[in-house]
């Protein structure tokens, strides 16, 4: 007999609904797609119709309370989500990193997953983010000689923003265009990061920025994590804030729908003031990126930060 | 016995494909030190029909039967069935089979030198006397060795319907020798009983082609191993096939196993390694889904050896949907290969010369390509290859009818694919 464990009515086993409450009686989990009670076997998979039911990393969110708040979602397009991150709040001090995979290497989730974490923990034991990333890049380029000889032909890639915050102290630093910005109580937001791509790379040079961004080519990164990646090296920089504002860090699928410093300002804060709390914001960015189109893997981390007690 | 199953595919699919294609290679590493996992029996049939006088060809058989039974392991059960207008057990008494030892066996080559020929050839009545005597050991490894060289005397369709009744029960590997049997025959018995087809021209070859189906057949471990395939509701297996070491349908001997999944037979196992073809239609997903189309598993009974995914994930990205699998397209033209040989050759019979030049030239032209040099040197004996790149070929006024049927027989004969992506 399977017995319901909420209304404790008795009833055949096999029956898929309790009678009295409607309550499924399978174990398992309903399948999102067609619905059947209890369908998910251990793959993953729905045992009714197929679909892959679980996918841990389809959203996934950090809630560091009013310290920090990191959210990442697989969008609308992609069969997985590629991006992945990390937040650590220990008291007031936060680690932040934030990965996106190469769509076009093989298995780019497991390198964002692999630079993520292992950037996080070397965040954790000195707080220094150019070690860091040479520690994610050192994990991401050795997933080529694993043995898997598809990862060798086309190694595993992500791109990698990392930061620390230290009371008013921010340091953060980055290979690839996934970015970095602060967000003051007025006016626009101030892109960190300079992204390393094409456009960035030919707007330099002098070209105009929108037919740069026009081009195909537009988001072509040059510098990476991965076995083949070369000697790139990390950038990284520092300040000390002044006036409250907030740090954020994202992938490409946000802030490809706010590329304009000031609608990207204004978005963080429309989600931080209607929304309350951080990870309310962050869940209010990335269904932002969702409802405009959710073309690509999605990211963000919000971290408030405070000018210290003796210039305020 | 360890075995592995690997699935090798291009998951991504444009959006509204429906069609999900994976080659997924089985390899068993055989049982620990080679032992079998069941008893054994084996039946030599050995054609005696008054034919068999020509060439030598009875004393030929007699040699090459005794040493089958040279092959034997010690301990496995055996039986000779003499093939004439009906069948016969030539050894050991009727009715029995006897425990492979020196004494037997050297007791069944005394019985084999007394075979004589004459008679007719009744391959439906000496399958089902082999059926009989095995179904004394259910559970073992059970292969039998057929020999003709002539067609099946027995009213139409008889063999058929003795197929239809013990299909699955044995494996059979039939031979035939001279040129003046039937491939088509010969390949209905191996279609059914998971077994291989092959012509012997010359009866001096004979005895060679006896001692490697029974060593062979001795190198089996596992008797009964099956492919059990899970498909999701709204969709349905449109075929299995073994595609390496050579191309066999599997998709008609499903057998039901639940409500979403079936069971294939794969016949008898032992240390080695084959390939098969699985094309699955599904309801086609929206951009980002995810479907498990197959799950396909190595099962003896209700042990579950090996389990492999096949996966469609439906994408925008045209990049990753027109990504062109190694493996799928290898044996997809492995297989259409062997259709366009069988094709020819049946053209070139009825005399329509046209179609059969077509048919060999795409074969050249699929051989060639494919790197299976046996099958264009096969191919090169009926028709004149001209240019093997284009499928340009001749055909040759005199063809040897050996030659056809080592063709036609070795048509499924494929080659594997280097391995990597």
């Amino acid at each position: 007999m399977t017995e319901c464990a909420s209304c404790a009515d008795e009833r055949a086993a096999g029956a898929a609904f309790c009678e009295s409450c409607g309550r499924s009686l399978a174990a398992g989990p309903a399948c999102p797609h067609c619905g059947a009670a209890g369908a998910v076997g251990e793959d993953g998979y729905c045992e009714q119709c197929g679909m892959l039911a679980v996918r841990p990393r389809d959203h996934l969110e950090v809630d560091g309370g009013e310290v920090a708040a990191a959210a990442t979602d697989r969008g609308q397009r992609h069969h997985r989500n590629e991006d992945a991150m990390w937040l650590a709040v220990r008291g007031g001090d936060v680690d932040v990193v934030v990965c996106d995979g190469v769509s076009s290497s093989f298995d780019p989730d497991v390198a964002s997953a692999t630079a993520a974490g292992a950037a996080g923990e070397m965040l954790a034991s000195t707080g220094d983010v150019g070690e860091a990333i040479l520690t994610a890049k050192q994990a991401v380029a050795e997933l080529a000689t694993d043995g898997d000889p598809r990862r060798a032909v086309s190694n595993p890639a992500c791109t990698i923003v990392a930061a620390v915050v230290r009371g008013p102290e921010v340091t953060y630093g980055w290979i690839g265009d996934s970015r970095a910005y602060w967000i003051p109580g007025e006016g626009p937001a101030e892109q960190l990061t300079e992204d390393d791509s094409w456009a960035t790379h030919v707007i330099a040079l002098g070209v105009d920025p929108e037919v740069a961004m026009r081009d195909p080519k537009a988001h072509a990164i040059t510098g990476w994590l991965g076995a083949d990646a070369g000697s790139v090296q990390p950038r990284a920089a520092s300040f000390t804030v002044t006036e409250p504002g907030h740090l954020v860090l994202c992938s490409d699928g946000l802030w490809n729908y706010l590329t304009d410093p000031a609608a990207f300002a204004a978005a963080v804060r429309t989600g931080l003031h209607e929304h309350g709390t951080l990870i309310n914001a962050a869940r209010y960015l990335t269904d932002y990126a969702n409802n405009a189109g959710g073309a690509d893997n999605i990211t963000v981390a919000l971290i408030p930060v405070q000018p210290s007690a003796a210039e305020e | 016995m360890s075995y592995t199953a690997e699935a090798f595919q291009n998951e991504y699919l444009a959006l509204g494909a429906a069609e999900v294609n994976a080659i997924v290679t089985v390899t068993s590493s055989g049982s620990e030190g080679g032992r079998r996992t069941s008893g054994a029996t084996e039946i030599i049939i050995v054609d005696a029909s008054g034919s068999m006088q020509a060439e030598g060809r009875i004393n030929a058989a007699r040699q090459a039967a005794k040493a089958a039974v040279a092959c034997i392991d010690d301990g496995v059960h055996f039986a000779i069935i003499a093939g004439v207008g009906t069948a016969q057990q030539l050894f050991p008494a009727p009715g029995q089979l006897a425990v492979a030892s020196p004494q037997t066996r050297s007791e069944a080559s005394w019985s084999i030198d007394r075979l004589q020929a004459s008679g007719g050839t009744a391959m439906g009545a000496w399958l089902l006397l082999a059926a009989q005597l095995l179904a004394q050991r259910p559970g073992d490894i059970s292969h039998a060795i057929l020999l003709t060289d002539g067609d099946n005397g027995e009213r139409q369709g008889y063999l058929e319907s003795v197929l239809d009744s013990i299909a699955g029960r044995f494996t059979v590997d039939s031979r035939g020798v001279g040129t003046n049997w039937k491939v088509s025959e010969l390949r209905k018995i191996a279609d059914a009983m998971l077994g291989t087809v092959d012509i012997v021209a010359q009866p001096a070859d004979l005895t060679a082609s006896f001692e490697q189906m029974m060593t062979n057949a001795m190198g089996k471990t596992s008797a009964d191993v099956q492919l059990k395939i899970w498909t999701p509701v709204n969709s349905s297996v449109r075929f299995v096939k073994q595609v390496e070491p050579q191309v066999a349908d599997l998709t008609g001997k499903r057998v039901p196993d639940g409500p979403r999944a079936a069971r294939y037979p794969l016949g008898a196992w032992g240390k080695e390694s084959r390939d098969y073809h699985i094309c699955v239609d599904v309801a086609p997903g929206s951009a980002g889904d995810e479907m498990l189309a197959a799950r396909v598993s190595v099962v003896e009974g209700d042990t579950v050896h090996a389990q492999s995914l096949v996966r469609a994930v439906w994408t925008d990205d045209t990049a990753l949907s027109t990504r062109i699998n190694r493996q799928v397209a290898h044996y997809t033209g492995q297989a259409e290969l062997a259709d366009a040989i069988q094709a020819g050759i049946e053209a070139r019979k009825s005399g329509d010369d046209r179609t059969a030049t077509l048919k060999f030239g795409r074969a050249a032209q699929l051989a060639h390509a494919s790197g299976n040099t046996a099958t264009e040197e096969l191919l090169a004996t009926v028709v004149e290859i001209e240019d093997a790149a284009t499928g340009t070929v001749r055909l040759r006024r005199k063809v040897a009818a050996a030659d056809e049927m080592a063709l036609d027989t070795r048509s499924t004969k494929t080659v594997r694919v280097g391995r990597g992506q």
